[in-house]
């Protein structure tokens, strides 16, 4: 069973869990915690943080983020994206105070990017003060996990 | 007939408030300010455990993670009447501390400072000159004239990629700026700087709240736990990297902030006599040193001060339910008992009625209701709140610290104690507060290090955990200060759960609308009198509300208001 070193690699989920299925980074975060032990890999809920989490991309070489897109796919497609320049990004959704493409420009601007592999799920909306995730986005954690085994080399 | 100009959004990154301003003859005669996002967190509190609350309201913002949960576990404290030990205490005082340092430095240097510095411009600057200047204004090492070269080829090589990114909304060339070019490549390098520092500092609340972002609150104390010699705990070398990016963070603070905070000022001297806006300032205070319930502990002091009166501070009762109430004359939501009523947030009400027109639209209808946040009003007063109000609090009070940093302040600048009253001052408010939070925090360190050699490692006190003994019924009021102003939560617990759930926010009280009596808020205040020279770029509205550090996340959220806003709203 071949493991990668994994070390210096996060996973990181965002969005916002008070928007129902807009938080699902944050679930498969909570997901992978309760149901995994993958050695030596960093995993961090990164809920609405904004410039808090830019030493995570100054700390690692590596990093997966999870989030969800409004790219008008079915709901609960799950899609990779390696993107290179911020623009590559996709717009942020509302809800995050400072978006993950503000967030991905400064990081350019005050020294580079980690290599970034970003995994989106399709949603159809964002919900207005709902904690539950809809069946679709729900089903598709397991799928977002088993994308992340696969890139991580995990068996 | 004036000409109304709209800007929306107005906050540098993202943000859901709009200011609608009439202009006439190049000045403001009238100003609405809006907020564009519904907030409905009160709504998913309801039934749910109170001791589990402070997680879901550190979530309504990403700005501010901390500053929510901290507001609600003391609310719930409040309610059941637990008193937390001294090095919980000692730990929420650091963490604050923290928040504070970053929150400022990185709303002064990428939410505000490109309102005054053109990063444009700064690609004209002379390094030598740029080294001349940084040199003489303070002793921070990183100033030599190879070392703004290079920043200033780095920039070249961003602007000239075509992807100003985290720059295109700027007014880049707009003859409001006054600053010579070597001052704005002060600026720009020093906004780089800042984000390399800021992600240093807020490893503090990694430390000491096990996570960040949204590091983790405990009802009853701090969720740390004190030994020394233990890797999993709070132990010798966490402490010291605590102490070490504490004293990282007053270099900085001390040796960036403040002189580029001075070296920018001058040219800007206009900016003290625009934007004072409502003239009564309200500040609840924090930073308790002897347990929360002594109010007179607290090293910010809480208070109210009305039309810049500093020669009296008023005291404020969060739980007199005639002192604080919020209107809904010109918000949509509706109240059981009219639209005139006020309300104590222990008997609030979150009941939504949008009744605006459909997007996209024009003009708001500002006769009738236009945002979504309410009117808060303290003795029917609108205040200002954030950290003009704490430093003008401190300053009455007579705080020698704050004193003695204003006055310097005031000389270096030769303004009179009036100039505080304005945009310029609300800014200077700011760097003057991180300067004295910076030494605060030390002495925090120090106190809990003093404890920790004492023997003392109590970090919470769970008599009262178990809900059975729990009264039945309790209310609450949880305060403290986020970076932007004064904040409140008041809980209504009833058989174990939450029945009722208010947030008064800080941008609540300075960026809602009219009240019920057609007063202003500050924002709309503040924005009488404005010069605009240009209504197509109106870089001055923003450099006034930016200098608020309006924080609409919070105050309004959630909702995309490019959605099927209208639909959706009748649906919860």
């Amino acid at each position: 069973m071949t493991q990668e070193n994994n070390t210096n690699t996060i996973i990181l989920g965002i969005g916002n869990i008070l928007l129902g299925d807009e938080g699902v980074g944050c679930h498969v975060i909570n997901f992978i915690e309760n149901n995994y032990i993958w050695d030596g890999i960093n995993i961090v809920d990164g809920g609405t943080g904004g410039f808090h989490l830019l030493s995570y991309f100054r700390d690692y070489s590596k990093m997966i983020i999870i989030d969800a897109t409004m790219d008008g796919k079915q709901v609960g497609t799950v899609s990779i994206l390696e993107p290179k320049y911020a623009s590559d990004f996709p717009t942020a959704l509302s809800a995050h105070d400072i978006g993950l493409r503000d967030l991905i420009e400064t990081a350019v601007l005050s020294g580079g990017l980690p290599k970034i592999i970003l995994i989106t799920i399709s949603i159809e909306k964002i919900q207005n003060m709902v904690m539950t995730l809809s069946p679709e986005i729900e089903k598709s954690i397991l799928n977002v996990v088993k994308k992340i085994e696969k890139i991580l080399k995990i068996n | 007939m004036p000409k109304r100009i709209v800007v929306d959004p107005i906050t540098r990154i993202e943000g859901h408030l709009r200011v609608e301003a009439e202009v006439k003859n190049g000045k403001i005669v009238d100003a609405y300010s809006s907020g564009t996002m519904v907030r409905g967190i009160e709504l998913i509190l309801k039934g749910r455990d109170p001791r589990d609350a402070w997680a879901f309201t550190e979530r309504v913002c990403g700005v501010c993670t901390t500053v929510h949960a901290l507001a609600s576990v003391r609310t719930v404290e409040n309610a059941l009447d637990i008193k937390i030990p001294p090095n919980a205490e000692l730990v929420r005082n650091l963490m604050f501390c923290a928040q504070y340092m970053q929150d400022h430095v990185v709303h002064f240097y990428h939410l505000h400072a490109l309102d005054w510095v053109d990063v444009v411009s700064a690609l004209s600057a002379d390094p030598n000159k740029t080294s001349a200047i940084a040199q003489s204004i303070s002793d921070w090492p990183r100033s030599s004239p190879k070392y703004f070269g290079d920043v200033q080829k780095r920039l070249a090589n961003f602007v000239e990629s075509g992807q100003l990114g985290i720059f295109a909304n700027g007014y880049w060339g707009h003859p409001a700026y006054k600053l010579p070019p070597e001052v704005n490549l002060i600026g720009v390098t020093h906004y780089l700087e800042a984000l390399e520092w800021q992600k240093e500092v807020i490893k503090i609340h990694t430390i000491l709240g096990g996570k960040n972002p949204h590091p983790n609150y405990l009802v009853g104390g701090a969720p740390c736990s004190i030994n020394i010699n233990e890797a999993n705990a709070l132990n010798m070398e966490r402490l010291a990297i605590i102490h070490q990016k504490l004293v990282e963070a007053k270099q900085f603070i001390d040796e960036v902030y403040i002189p580029d905070l001075l070296a920018i000022a001058p040219y800007y001297l206009d900016w003290a006599g625009i934007g004072g806006g409502v003239s009564n300032y309200l500040a609840y205070g924090d930073l308790p040193t002897n347990g929360y319930s002594d109010v007179s502990s607290f090293k910010l002091p809480r208070g109210v001060i009305l039309n810049r009166d500093l020669s009296k501070v008023i005291e404020i009762d969060p739980t007199d339910e005639e002192q604080i109430k919020e209107y809904i004359a010109h918000s949509w939501y509706d109240y059981s008992d009219g639209n005139k009523a006020g309300k104590h947030p222990w008997s609030g009400e979150t009941k939504l009625n949008y009744t605006g027109p459909k997007p996209p639209y024009e003009h708001l209808n500002v006769d009738s209701k236009y945002s979504w946040l309410k009117t808060p009003r303290w003795n029917n007063h609108a205040m200002e709140v954030g950290p003009l109000s704490r430093m003008l609090v401190a300053y009455a009070k007579g705080d020698k610290d704050v004193v003695g940093l204003v006055d310097t302040v005031l000389t270096k600048l030769n303004a009179p104690v009036e100039a505080l009253f304005s945009t310029l001052g609300r800014t200077a408010a700011r760097g003057i507060e991180s300067a004295v939070i910076a030494n605060w925090a030390l002495g925090f360190y120090d106190q809990l290090i003093a404890n920790i050699k004492n023997g003392d490692s109590r970090m919470s006190n769970m008599e009262k955990w178990e809900p059975s003994t729990w009264p039945k019924e309790a209310k609450g009021v949880g305060l403290t200060e986020a970076p932007r102003g004064a904040l409140a939560h008041w809980i209504v617990i009833k058989d174990e759960k939450i029945d009722n759930y208010q947030l008064v926010v800080p941008t609540t009280w300075n960026a809602s609308p009219r009240d019920s009596e057609g007063k202003r808020s500050a924002y709309e205040e503040a924005l009488i009198g404005t010069p605009v020279a240009d209504t197509e770029q109106p870089l001055e509205i923003i450099r006034t509300i930016h200098s608020f550090d309006p924080c609409l996340a919070c105050a309004v959220h959630l909702y995309d208001e490019k959605g099927t806003y209208v639909h959706n709203v009748e649906t919860f």
